[in-house]
């Protein structure tokens, strides 16, 4: 797919492009991240989903797709709010996701509805406290949580 | 432990790729160590067929991702190397490949030669140590011992170079800490011509040996549909057909120069993968060569600033497992704002998952063996049987001499 192909692509799914050297951004809305994941991964040749990153913004999570073929890199880009980190899982049309969703799921408390894993832990133990925030997110602090469950 | 969700014969024998039972209890917390990679399968039987198989990951969780956003630059080349003690190289080349993304440096040639030189030598340890285990789960231990006993000569070179076997520390921001040494050149090219024709004699052995071949002939099959769903990576996703290699279709290091001739197979079983890393350790004997033949002359690092300019960097390498994936982002400090890092094993869990369906309990060393996992997680296999609604658990050895009895009585 070209350059203007995905602009076009970017415009139909209401968000922007931006290039880069390596990796080329698509920035969507939450709701049409399963649209623009279907579209690369259906892009000529074979974009593979080498995983999702989550990081976190302060007020935002982003939560960041990277397709990869050849030489370049597409990132499908989205932000859900801290407040309500919720949005669709790619899990059902692309299975490879799954393991990359409950992962963020259990590190940064963003919920994907429709993954197999929702509500249930990968990565973190079973008796994680409830009240403890996710780990990764920049407001937890690691000591607290080792207090809480009485490792300190 | 308590019975899964839907335990029941139609429910599990039916169930989807992903079921997943929320039971059993981590003895780690959050902010524990983080390898990616250990894990713990749940494996579901009908009798001693395998219907379903449910991984759950984070034994040894070590919060390393959060960890770096706490250290300097420099600091976690070393935090990030422990992440695996067997590819650590690769680790600490995507990281630093990945923050000098970053800065506007241009990185000296001969520290890009001699980078791939040692990614090459971790390459050919790294496959010689997983067949080498794979005779050992098979009950082939004289394979076990004469190929580590090889593997011995491409420590000694590591260990040569960078003055570690494990963790070596080579590569640093700007190049790597150290030259080539005196006669290193030399020393290697013999060695690598000796393991060169032990590769040669081991494919040979490994294709007609009847022991490997009961074992690992169409043991752990996947297709090519399975893998395009399912997005393996390395060795598990060239033994379906499908030529894929980092090296090749996106260089990094001096793989530009001298770049690798991507190996694949056809069968997608066990067998075709013990071929395939074989033809990937001679290729990688020819490349160290051809390495060492053209490096250039000239500096091997030059000096890097401590803070690096803000910015966004993906970037991956061809770890002997497959593609290893760290993600950077810099605010302008002297400390990370994010690295994500995503193991070769963590991509290939699905696929391992699908290798073991319809196989018998006693083919579970081998298969799992057989991706090439990061991990010593064989003493932690739970098992299920769903006729007689029990569980228990096995340990490795058992299962290993369990595996190897089935085999002898057939």
């Amino acid at each position: 797919m070209s350059s203007e192909e995905l602009t076009t692509l970017a415009t139909r799914l209401g968000g922007t492009l931006t290039p880069g050297p390596r990796s080329t951004v698509l920035a969507v809305p939450p709701d049409r991240v399963i649209d623009a994941c279907t579209a690369v991964s259906s892009m000529p040749g074979w974009y593979h989903l080498s995983t999702i990153t989550g990081v976190d913004l302060g007020e935002n999570i982003a939560l960041l797709y990277h397709f990869w073929q050849g030489r370049r890199f597409v990132q499908v880009r989205t932000q859900v709010p801290k407040s309500a980190p919720r949005l669709k899982s790619i899990s059902g049309v692309m299975a490879a996701g799954t393991l990359y969703e409950a992962e963020i799921q259990d590190l940064l408390g963003v919920a994907f509805e429709g993954n197999p894993f929702l509500g249930k832990k990968l990565f973190l133990p079973d008796t994680y406290p409830p009240d403890a925030p996710p780990p990764l997110r920049k407001d937890s602090d690691p000591h607290k949580i080792r207090k809480m469950m009485e490792l300190e | 432990m308590s019975e899964p969700e839907g335990n029941s014969k139609q429910s599990e024998a039916g169930a989807g790729l992903m079921q997943y039972s929320a039971e059993g209890m981590m003895p780690f917390g959050p902010v524990h160590p983080s390898l990616k990679e250990p894990e713990y399968f749940k494996l579901y039987l009908e009798g001693e067929k395998i219907v379903q198989v449910v991984p759950r990951i984070g034994y040894v969780h070590r919060g390393i991702e959060r960890a770096a956003q706490e250290r300097t630059w420099v600091k976690n080349i070393y935090l990030f190397e422990r992440i695996c003690g067997i590819c650590s190289f690769h680790h600490s080349l995507s990281y630093t490949e990945g923050v000098e993304a970053l800065a506007p440096f241009e990185i000296p040639r001969r520290a890009q030669y001699l980078r791939e030189l040692v990614a090459e030598f971790e390459r050919i340890h790294s496959h010689l140590l997983w067949l080498g285990l794979l005779g050992h789960w098979a009950g082939f231990d004289t394979l076990f011992m004469w190929i580590w006993k090889d593997r011995e000569h491409i420590l000694d070179l590591e260990e040569a170079i960078s003055g570690n076997r494990v963790n070596k520390s080579y590569t640093t921001l700007g190049g790597v800490r150290n030259d080539l040494p005196d006669n290193l050149a030399e020393k290697s090219r013999t060695e690598v011509n000796y393991l060169e024709k032990r590769a040669e004699y081991y494919k040979s052995l490994v294709q007609s040996e009847e022991t490997l071949s009961v074992r690992t002939k169409g043991r752990g099959r996947i297709s090519q549909e399975t893998a395009r769903k399912l997005c393996p990576v390395g060795p598990l996703l060239r033994c379906t057909g499908i030529a894929r290699d980092i090296r090749d279709e996106d260089p990094y290091a001096a793989y530009g120069d001298v770049p690798p001739q991507v190996q694949t197979e056809n069968d997608g079983d066990i067998a075709s993968l013990m071929t395939l890393r074989l033809n990937e350790v001679t290729d990688s004997c020819r490349m160290v060569k051809e390495t060492l033949e053209k490096m250039p002359s000239g500096p091997f690092r030059v000096n890097f600033p401590r803070s690096v300019p803000a910015g966004e960097s993906t970037f991956h390498v061809e770890a002997p497992r497959g593609e290893l994936f760290y993600f950077v982002k810099s605010a302008g400090g002297s400390v990370p704002e994010r690295v994500k890092v995503r193991t070769s094993t963590m991509a290939n869990i699905l696929t391992a998952t699908e290798m073991l369906k319809g196989h018998t309990l006693a083919d579970v060393p081998v298969v799992l063996t057989g991706m090439d996992p990061c991990f010593g997680c064989m003493d932690r296999v739970a098992v299920v049987d769903v006729d007689k609604s029990r569980e228990w658990t096995i340990g490795g050895e058992e299962l290993r001499r369990y595996g190897i009895e089935y085999y002898r009585r057939k």
